[in-house]
């Protein structure tokens, strides 16, 4: 039925209309009848009701919060009365106003449109429909319930055609009898080498071989042509051309904005993940879930939670000043962000625009903003370092293996052991030594016993007596050199005195990062009086053991800790376990050579509760956490720790090869665990959950006086969906996103797929069906092929949601591989051609133009993901404001594709900046494209532009030598597809000898032909 | 020997020399190439109505200038020196120390016929109250220094919103054919917090952006190539590549992408031959030097900066920003950011832009261009009546102050001579018609002709404003 829409026009006035006959088929969608008067199916009129005509005319102004004159028209039949109370047209003052033209204001009813009015008052004004939903109706100001982007997508029939000549894809089927009834025709194709230059700048963002073009000219058969795209769909620079899209929608920048903003180090594989995705196709739907929620629904942690970057790839307050109010209303901005972000992404509506009042223009309630709010409030930014499903597997077979051996070594060690172990008991044999420490101190004896590498200064008036090293728990502490180890697990241990029962906070030995900003420590006193605790930076790795108390000063104890490489953090007073152990978030690793010991202090720098009094005898570190019968043996008290040596002495020398060969193996594991422990490690810059609290209404957006606790849910504005997510206030923070997903891609959700094929026409025609790609609400106005794009929106999920498909059936189109040709009679018709009845030429994106520069000039870096380059000087100013300064350099490393470019906020290039491509501050759908003498003098005079005409001349001399006319032959077929003619190729070749090759590459990189495609 | 050092600074690619010029204006022979791009800009009727105002220049202090040592008289100060601010609040300021009040470290007196008080913190500029229209209601919805300079320039705290500058582009069009409508002068010391974000062109079409001119090699960044390349070889090249295009434009039946195209490789010539002619300063007279402190190290950047702003001015240039103060972080402080020392700090700062601006005041007025330009002279906010020191003492320095401080206009359309507003006795928090910066900025558009509610460009969603959705012209100030 499109042909209604097309005969009304796009007359905001008339857009419930034409919405109401276009969605008229739809079943789920109250619809009242259709208008009386433009009808043009000449069937019998039948009246708007009298409460789609209020709500139309009136309830713009005299409805909401504040209805104008003190006049709700939400309700009418009130207004209707006269002073008496009786409903009668000559005493209607409500009557009057409308007969006299008065009301609404500049532009009265008609008179079709009275007469329904006084239909009504004369029937005595019925209330039943009362009060008037303000959403309900669409209106000349705003959109409402019944705006046609919300109503569900009906498959469209493709229309049938009879003269088929013009006609490859179903696309043209839509697109053809529209430029019939304008009186417009297809133009005839494109040339062959237009028609492959664009597909290969569109597909995947790089200029064309010659060859292929010339090969294509020779035969430009649809199959060959079609093949051409095949094979553009299938290389890997698709995904980074099509990524490139993506991060523009997205509002993808690599640092945080505002006053700092910091670079962002992890970003890029958020990054990565988008042009993997869009290289395997991944179906659309799951593209979208995965990034808003795919920390929970991914089996893969890796993929789950870099693509959640997406959810962060926004700007980030990281300075928010002091002041609560400050800190709410950052946080508040940041939501709006994110919401905003989700909404405009997937499917077009600007949430954002209901933080402070109900939606101006769509009908989104300022409620349905805060319950997305509450949906979304889990998320915070910040790194998340996770490991692959695969790289855990592989972890846990190594542990498996470590397991089988360490039990095969038992089993062969245990008679031998229990023998040394009955003669120690028949006291036949001295306690074991223990295990042997990385370091030891031994202060009781002097400092002379210390190993070299870890020797000690002493600070105040620390000094050595014969019962250790003496601390006054005022100043006075010990310090090691910088540990030339790296070290994670560990134990560390103490024979100690301690001089005064009710001390709060020293420290006997703690191992601390150089700036004091980490450390891990055996505490005394600090949070609970006369116990020890595993002191560490703010308590982060810190519980109660509920061990017993101290009640003497009199005797030494011995007290160790360990720290296990699961977290686990265990004590021991005097060879038995201290209370109960635990296990910490996460185990603290201390590089080499920026790591210490302290003796006596809790951590750098010194000052108030962070020194030890008493005395210190001796003390030991070990980089493992010991077993109980080591730390016992260590201890020196009653144990049934066998040393190493004891039961090698005892085996027979066969099992005792055989022990060695298993523990070496087991070594072998281990090191080969703890590596890949290390490097599977991904970190991510991504979204953080944390608990989301509760969520509350803030009226006016005032993060000062909040109103009701809003539940989790979403907007009730497309009706095939439920807007509530069944989830109450303190719902798990990854359910609340998880619905959100499943809400937004919900096959019956019509935005999902409408934005999306739009934006796919968009890339590829230079304007989207609907202009305005993330808005699909009333300021994006109607689509100007509705039926095509519910066609499109229809074939996608036939598709599964697969995206290729599509650009295939766009790419191969008459519409998209006609010419571009001005036409003088088509022009006047259509100058913009809305219809299509010629292919816009376009401007080659910025991206597009540095990375074809890079590659005809022989000097692309085609490295693919990682890290980017990057062409800013990076100037932090203390922690205040980061600076970045852009700078070309000859540097094959920032020579790669521009989507590889680090893109921090603000910190632009000149020559990307000219060429329009937009600061990551905000989401960009659709970019500018301007024509400004800045950019023309960056595209001449930019130093990479310079270095690159010379790139391309010596690489055209090397390919022919010392024939010119070669090099300029080859020059113009690689920036413009095809030879010079006779008359550039005199020009060029004057030119040439005159200044040189490289002339010639920069008068080509500037020309219109090579920055246009046609 | 000054002339010398001038034209090392801002002349640069001397090495082109006359042959660039020569060849420039070679091209520009052909007069059906003329003519401007006119597209992308708003398409409302702008100006809505007669403005006053036809091209602005902006002083821009970075960092926060002190209004109660500089624009705010407050001799209740010296009654409450040493006492502490009788209030319960925890103030929103920057540091969070509440220190007790200090008096102005500046003398105030009453200046000229209007009997304006002024501090001696600008001797020169005091001089010229009659021509100033202070403003001392300001308020902000920052203390901190990026999101409260991005809301004086564009009326969002956030990044990527555009600036006044680009507005009035976007709204009023070119009246030159050979500069950008906006130039940005930033302090030698380097850009203020958040660096080109506060002059960026934000979803408003990339013509609209702000121009940072600069001294050294290249005033505007690529307007010659960097490596010298001689004229004879540009000329060739330019004309090789005209052909080019000129070809190409037959064949495409003279597409207007195309032709605009080779209209802004026109304009780029344009602005080659205009840029030099406008920084090369050799032209102004030895009393205009002296007059802006062209010869004292002290006041040479911002006198530079003063005069070049004139010039371009004078040269049809819509919108002029003069930033004093470079980066905040970082020590010694080199921005108005007077946390540690008042004194120390203004004293520094004040004496680098007194001459200079006074200067250009008076040189616009003796050149009849007061009359329709406005000088904006900003910051973006106060500091504090107490120190930011312990609660027991009266430091040196100050914190940041959002609740009330002062700028100055002058020029057109303004009633000069005369104050706006008032903060509390001891200046603390405006409390007599409190004026945001979307008055201001509304106030602004006023006076170039604009509807600040009309000036609109859609963005995401929604038609977007310089004023948000906010916004009330000051209309006591205007003449």
């Amino acid at each position: 039925m499109q042909w209604s829409y097309k005969i009304l026009g796009p007359g905001c006035g008339l857009v419930w209309l034409a919405a109401q006959i276009l969605y008229a088929q739809s079943p789920s969608f109250e619809l009242s009848s259709s208008h009386p008067k433009e009808d043009p199916s000449g069937q019998v009129n039948h009246a708007e009701p009298v409460e789609q005509l209020i709500a139309r005319k009136c309830i713009n102004c005299h409805g909401g919060e504040k209805p104008s004159g003190d006049v709700d028209l939400s309700r009418p039949s009130v207004i209707a009365r006269d002073d008496n109370g009786r409903v009668e047209l000559a005493t209607s003052r409500l009557w009057e106003v409308v007969r006299d033209d008065l009301m609404p204001p500049e532009h009265p009813l008609s008179a079709d449109e009275k007469a329904v009015l006084r239909e009504w008052i004369e029937r005595g004004a019925p209330n039943e429909f009362e009060p008037i939903n303000p959403f309900r109706f669409t209106t000349d100001h705003r959109a409402g319930f019944d705006w046609w982007a919300l109503q569900p997508i009906i498959e469209p029939t493709v229309p049938s055609i009879v003269d088929k000549t013009r006609i490859r894809t179903s696309i043209d089927r839509f697109l053809f009898p529209e430029l019939l009834e304008h009186g417009l025709s297809f133009s005839p194709d494109a040339e062959p080498r237009h028609q492959i230059r664009r597909l290969y700048f569109d597909l995947i963002g790089l200029p064309p071989p010659p060859e292929v073009i010339e090969k294509f000219a020779k035969q430009p058969t649809d199959a060959a042509y079609s093949a051409i795209v095949d094979e553009l769909l299938d290389m890997p620079e698709y995904g980074e051309r099509w990524a490139r899209h993506w991060l523009d929608i997205v509002r993808y920048g690599e640092s945080d904005g505002f006053e700092r903003n910091g670079p962002r180090r992890e970003s890029w594989r958020y990054r990565d993940w988008v042009i993997d995705a869009i290289n395997q196709d991944l179906p659309f739907n799951e593209f979208a879930r995965r990034q808003i929620a795919g920390d929970v629904l991914c089996e893969d942690p890796v993929e789950g939670v870099v693509a959640t970057g997406f959810l962060v790839a926004g700007v980030h307050n990281t300075v928010v000043g002091a002041s609560k109010s400050m800190q709410l209303l950052a946080r508040q901005d940041e939501l709006e962000d994110l919401v905003g972000a989700i909404g405009q992404t997937f499917i077009g509506l600007t949430f954002n625009c209901a933080r402070c009042h109900d939606h101006k223009f769509d009908p989104v309630t300022q409620l349905e903003y805060y319950r997305l709010v509450a949906a979304l409030a889990d998320v915070n930014h910040g790194v998340r370092t996770v490991r692959s499903r695969m790289d855990t597997v592989l972890i846990e077979e190594l542990t498996q293996k470590i397991v089988y051996l360490e039990r095969e070594i038992a089993g062969l060690e245990e008679p031998a052991r229990q023998q040394i172990l009955n003669r120690r008991r028949a006291g036949s044999m001295p306690l074991s030594p223990g295990p042997q420490p990385i370091a030891s101190w031994s202060f009781d004896t002097g400092l002379e016993n210390t190993p070299e590498m870890l020797g000690v200064k002493v600070v105040g008036d620390a000094h050595l007596t014969s019962a250790g090293l003496q601390l006054d728990g005022e100043g006075d502490f010990a310090i090691t050199e910088p540990l030339a180890f790296e070290l994670k697990e560990k134990t560390l241990e103490a024979w100690v005195q301690l001089d005064d029962l009710d001390q709060r906070g020293g420290a006997v030995i703690s191992v601390e990062t150089d700036d004091g900003v980490a450390f891990d420590a055996i505490v005394f006193g600090e949070q609970e009086p006369r116990r020890w605790m595993a002191g560490s930076d703010g308590f982060s790795r810190t519980e109660s053991f509920g061990g017993s108390l101290e009640t003497t000063g009199d005797e030494v104890v011995h007290m160790a800790i360990t720290y296990a490489s699961d977290g686990r953090i265990t004590a021991f007073r005097n060879g038995e376990p201290y209370g109960t152990s635990y296990v910490s978030s996460k185990l603290r690793a201390y590089p080499t050579s920026s790591a210490r010991i302290l003796f006596g202090l809790r951590h750098s720098p010194g000052g108030g509760n962070r020194y030890f009094k008493g005395a210190i005898r001796r003390a030991k570190l070990h980089d493992r956490a010991l077993s109980p019968a080591e730390v016992a043996a260590s201890a020196g008290v009653e144990n049934n720790y066998v040393s190493p040596v004891e039961l090698t002495s005892e085996l027979s020398s066969e099992s005792a090869a055989q022990r060695w060969k298993w523990v070496a193996e087991k070594e072998q594991f281990f090191v080969e665990r703890s590596k890949l422990e290390t490097d599977s490690l991904i970190a991510s810059y991504t979204a953080v959950s944390n608990p989301p609290g509760e969520t509350f209404f803030l009226p006016r957006g005032d993060v000062l006086s909040p109103g009701a606790v809003v539940l989790p849910g979403t907007t009730a504005a497309i009706a095939s969906l439920s807007a509530s997510f069944e989830l109450d206030a303190t719902a798990d923070a990854a359910q609340r996103r998880v619905q959100l997903a499943r809400w937004l891609t919900d096959d019956q959700n019509p935005l999902f797929r409408r934005v999306l094929v739009n934006r796919l026409w968009h890339y590829h025609f230079g304007r989207g069906l609907i202009a305005t790609p993330s808005d699909f609400g009333f300021n994006g106005g109607l689509p100007s092929h509705p039926a095509l794009l519910d066609w499109l929106a229809t074939e996608l999920k036939h598709d599964g949601y697969r995206i290729k498909p599509l650009h295939r059936l766009i790419v191969n189109s008459t519409a998209y591989r006609q010419s571009s040709l001005l036409d003088d009679r088509a022009q006047s018709q259509d100058a913009e051609s809305r219809w299509l009845w010629r292919k816009t030429p376009t401007r080659l994106d910025a991206e597009v133009v540095r990375d074809s520069i890079l590659m005809i000039s022989g000097k692309l870096n085609s490295a693919r993901g990682g890290p980017g380059y990057e062409d800013v000087a990076i100037i932090d100013q203390n922690n205040g404001t980061t600076y970045y300064q852009s700078f070309d350099r000859d540097d094959f490393l920032l020579d790669r594709r521009t989507l590889y470019r680090f893109t921090p906020r603000g910190g632009r290039s000149a020559l990307l900046d000219g060429l329009d491509c937009p600061d990551p501050s905000t989401a960009t759908p659709r970019r500018s494209v301007t024509t400004t003498p800045l950019q023309a003098l960056s595209l001449l005079n930019n130093d990479f532009m310079i270095r690159m005409s010379e790139s391309f001349a010596d690489r055209a001399k090397s390919n022919f030598a010392q024939e010119l006319d070669g090099q300029i032959g080859w020059m113009f077929q690689m920036a413009v597809g095809r030879l010079p003619t006779e008359e550039e190729l005199v020009a060029a070749r004057e030119l040439a000898l005159a200044h040189g090759t490289s002339a010639v590459g920069r008068a080509l990189f500037n020309c219109n032909e090579f920055m246009i495609v046609q | 020997m000054l002339n010398k050092l001038d034209r090392r600074q801002w002349l640069h690619w001397g090495a082109q020399g006359l042959g660039a010029t020569a060849f420039l204006q070679l091209l520009l022979r052909d007069p059906s190439l003329r003519g401007q791009d006119t597209h992308e800009s708003a398409h409302g009727p702008f100006p809505n109505f007669p403005p006053k105002a036809k091209r602005a220049i902006q002083i821009c202090l970075v960092g926060g200038m002190s209004h109660l040592d500089s624009l705010d008289f407050k001799p209740a100060l010296e009654k409450f020196h040493g006492k502490s601010l009788d209030s319960s609040e925890q103030p929103d300021i920057f540091f969070g120390q509440v220190g007790l009040i200090r008096k102005h470290d500046w003398e105030f007196r009453q200046r000229g016929q209007s009997g304006l008080w002024i501090s001696e913190l600008f001797p020169q500029i005091a001089e010229l109250a009659d021509e100033l229209t202070i403003i001392k209601s300001l308020v902000s919805d920052s203390a901190n220094h990026t999101p409260a300079l991005f809301f004086a320039n564009s009326g969002f705290q956030f990044n990527g919103f555009p600036s006044v500058g680009s507005w009035l582009s976007y709204g009023l069009g070119s009246i030159n054919e050979s500069l950008p409508d906006y130039v940005v002068l930033p302090d030698l010391r380097g850009g203020p917090n958040g660096g080109s974000s506060n002059w960026t062109n934000g979803f408003l079409p990339a013509r609209h952006q702000g121009v940072v001119f600069e001294s050294g090699p290249q005033p505007v960044r690529d307007l010659f190539p960097s490596q010298p390349i001689d004229a004879r070889t540009e000329a060739d090249t330019r004309e090789f590549l005209r052909l080019l295009n000129e070809r190409h434009l037959e064949d495409s039946r003279r597409e207007e992408l195309f032709a605009s195209r080779i209209r802004s490789y026109e304009l780029a010539a344009r602005m080659q031959l205009s840029v030099p002619d406008v920084v090369d300063i050799s032209d102004e007279s030895a009393a205009t030097r002296t007059l802006y402190g062209l010869d004292q190290d002290r006041t040479r950047d911002a006198a530079m900066r003063c005069l070049l702003g004139r010039r371009l001015l004078e040269r049809g240039v819509r919108f002029v920003q003069i930033f004093s103060g470079g980066p905040i972080a970082g020590s010694p402080r080199c921005s108005w950011d007077a946390h540690e020392n008042v004194l120390e700090n203004h004293m520094a700062e004040a004496q680098k832009i007194d001459q200079p601006v006074a200067a250009l005041l008076r040189d616009l007025k003796q050149r009849g261009l007061l009359a329709d330009t406005l000088v904006l002279f900003t910051t973006e906010f106060g500091r504090t009546p107490f120190t930011q020191s312990s609660a027991d003492s009266v430091g040196t320095g100050r914190d940041h102050n959002r609740y009330g401080f002062s700028s100055w206009m002058a020029g057109a359309g303004l009633k000069p001579g005369v104050t706006f507003g008032n903060t509390d006795e001891i200046g603390w928090k405006a409390v007599e018609n409190p004026v945001t910066w979307n008055d201001f900025h509304a106030t602004l558009l006023h006076l170039f002709g604009i509807d600040h509610k009309q000036l609109t460009y859609y963005h995401n969603g929604t038609q977007r404003r310089l004023t948000n959705v906010h916004g009330d012209v000051i209309r006591q100030i205007l003449s």
